[in-house]
């Protein structure tokens, strides 16, 4: 077990470096001359000149990419071409509430996504199961960004019930409907792993002991069937919450919520490089980070992994 | 059942659309896919009106109104703000949607199936490399990635395939890569080499038929996925640009009339929901029928 984290932790900042590489390469690529936005619209072709001078813009791309890493490692991110303020600033202030509503989405989707599985699992072949599953198929066929509108039209615009928009500072009404557009598809394949997971454990000699023995169909479930269903659950979380990363910014543009998916939406939208360099960098990180994360998870869930270290 | 060149290739070949055919539900999106097929080439012959004639009043029991008009016999999914008829639009764009999925998932079939067998067969210091590269890639948030690649090349139909082929090959490469893997040692492998096979006859024709049936299914299982994701990149204006037709621009143009004209939001988007499932469903049919181990 120990061993593991230590591989991978030691290929983490090969991996960060290899990812910070590729998106350097990309905005390289970007249409724009940074001198050119950074000196504004009317500036004249001196002003344009001195500042690409002045920021290192006209170095070979190697030396600009050397440069922006010392730079990070230093903590200087650099200022938006946009706001003029502090990159760093700005991702203190807005990657939480990224976190935020990734993990509000990752519990309304456990929640819903393994209560559903469990009943489809008990109730199998039934019309509950049927359409559990229909609507789980369902949810993983709806674009997000239309499932978001349509959620938005349902519950904001014509019941009232939820603002369409924005953010609370408090934990608030405002989260509940962008995290549950996040958590709709993900918990339509967590009911189905859940489910798959269920049915492999039913077979099981130990739940067949369980049965024989005269346990409650509820006792059989809860203490025999799911603690061995959780092991391919957590797998998929891991995989999961990645996906939920990968989801959140379209989520967050809709429903203009000032997370790290906006900020870098935004960020391209306006050229705004050194923003975009580092939100992109940030929101690719904690994917690696939710990767090794859930492997960790997933070593220390299982008994058999933890049984191998110790042999 | 493997895809394999054992026996009668053709037999198998039918054989594989007979069992297909039994499954009830992979039957009907078969169905399904190729009336959408029919529908995306012959959009402008079967299209009820021409998706860009413009309506600009309508006189309604003796009440002039004004577009967007509600859905009614005339227009079956209703009109936007120009009275340009939905569902004609809608015809013309799944063409678009068709396309896209077929080609982003056959370039992403070409570049991960390639790189997955090179770093399969090839074990060592370009395995490592591409696999560390894999990770990376699937670490980065596609759909921005894939933005900021359009808006590099300039947004257009080709240039969005060539974005999302960019962000999609690694679950491919990586699927390849562990079937490749598992297959390398195998005995038929090993005596190929012994007889004297060199390396690209091996892989032609040992390694890749024999796992020609999960190539297979990720090809289709990929196809909404792509499909989504066109969508996703024209609805955010870094994707097809008008007046090519596109179900993401459409619900992008309806977004501003959700409240006074929802139909024209929910049809083009149930429309792609249609397409997404029935392209799952023979997905699902698929693994049954070429790989049940998988699932």
């Amino acid at each position: 077990m120990i061993k593991l984290i230590g591989s991978r932790l030691l290929v983490l900042p090969l991996l960060l470096l290899l990812l910070s590489s590729l998106i350097f390469a990309l905005l390289y690529l970007l249409p724009g001359d940074p001198a050119r936005i950074m000196a504004g619209e009317y500036a004249s072709a001196e002003t344009v000149d001195r500042i690409r001078v002045q920021m290192g813009f006209d170095r070979h791309p190697v030396i600009q990419y050397l440069t922006y890493v010392r730079d990070v490692l230093q903590g200087e991110w650099g200022r938006s071409y946009q706001s003029n303020r502090l990159v760093l600033e700005d991702i203190k202030q807005v990657f939480p509430k990224t976190i935020k509503i990734t993990l509000v989405a990752e519990i309304m989707s456990i929640i819903l996504g393994v209560s559903f599985g469990v009943l489809a699992a008990v109730r199998r072949n039934s019309w509950i199961d049927r359409s559990l599953m229909t609507v789980s198929v369902l949810s993983l066929s709806m674009p997000l960004f239309w499932l978001a509108l349509l959620l938005q039209l349902l519950f904001a615009m014509r019941l009232g019930w939820l603002p369409p928009s924005g953010s609370g500072d408090l934990f608030s009404r405002y989260i509940i409907l962008p995290a549950l557009t996040l958590a709709i598809p993900s918990s339509g394949y967590l009911a189905r792993i859940t489910r798959a997971a269920m049915l492999d454990t039913q077979q099981a000699d130990y739940v067949l002991t369980a049965r024989s023995k005269g346990l409650r169909e509820f006792s059989v479930i809860t203490k025999h069937m799911l603690p061995n269903a959780w092991l391919p659950i957590i797998s998929v979380i891991g995989v999961d919450l990645a996906r939920l990363l990968a989801g959140v910014a379209i989520i967050e543009v809709i429903y203009a919520w000032p997370g790290l998916g906006k900020y870098a939406f935004d960020a391209l939208a306006h050229r705004d490089f050194p923003a975009l360099q580092a939100s992109l960098n940030v929101l690719a990180a904690a994917v690696l980070f939710v990767n090794l994360g859930s492997d960790v998870l997933y070593g220390l869930a299982d008994p058999r992994v933890r049984a191998e270290e110790n042999a | 059942m493997m895809l394999g060149r054992v026996g009668n290739g053709d037999v198998r070949r039918i054989s594989v659309i007979v069992s297909l055919w039994r499954s009830k539900s992979a039957a009907i999106s078969m169905v399904f896919i190729v009336v959408l097929a029919v529908i995306g080439l012959l959009a402008p012959v079967i299209a009820p009106k021409d998706p860009t004639e413009i309506e600009i009043f309508r006189e309604v029991n003796g009440v002039t109104i004004n577009p967007p008009f509600p859905p009614s016999g005339q227009n079956w999914f209703g009109t936007d703000q120009l009275g340009r008829d939905i569902f004609s639009r809608v015809l013309y764009a799944i063409r678009t949607s068709l396309v896209i999925g077929l080609l982003v998932r056959g370039g992403v079939m070409i570049v991960g199936v390639c790189l997955g067998l090179i770093a399969g067969y090839l074990p060592g210091v370009v395995a490592k490399a591409t696999m560390r590269l894999t990770d990376v890639m699937l670490a980065f948030p596609a759909l921005i990635i894939a933005m900021a690649v359009t808006a590099i090349l300039g947004p257009s139909l080709s240039t969005v395939i060539i974005a999302l082929v960019l962000v999609s090959w690694p679950d491919v490469t990586r699927l390849v890569y562990g079937q490749t893997l598992g297959i390398r040692a195998s005995d038929y492998v090993v005596a190929a080499r012994a007889l004297g096979a060199n390396n690209f006859r091996i892989i032609a024709r040992h390694i890749l038929p024999n796992i020609a049936s999960p190539i297979i299914v990720a090809f289709s299982m990929g196809i909404p996925g792509a499909i989504m994701y066109e969508a996703g990149l024209s609805f955010f204006g870094f994707g097809i640009q008008p007046p090519m037709p596109s179900l993401g621009l459409i619900i992008s143009d309806g977004r501003g009339y959700m409240t006074v004209a929802p139909w024209y939001t929910i049809f083009p988007g149930l429309t792609l929901v249609a397409i997404v499932l029935a392209f799952n469903f023979l997905g699902e049919g698929l693994i049954d029928v070429l790989d049940p181990r998988s699932k």
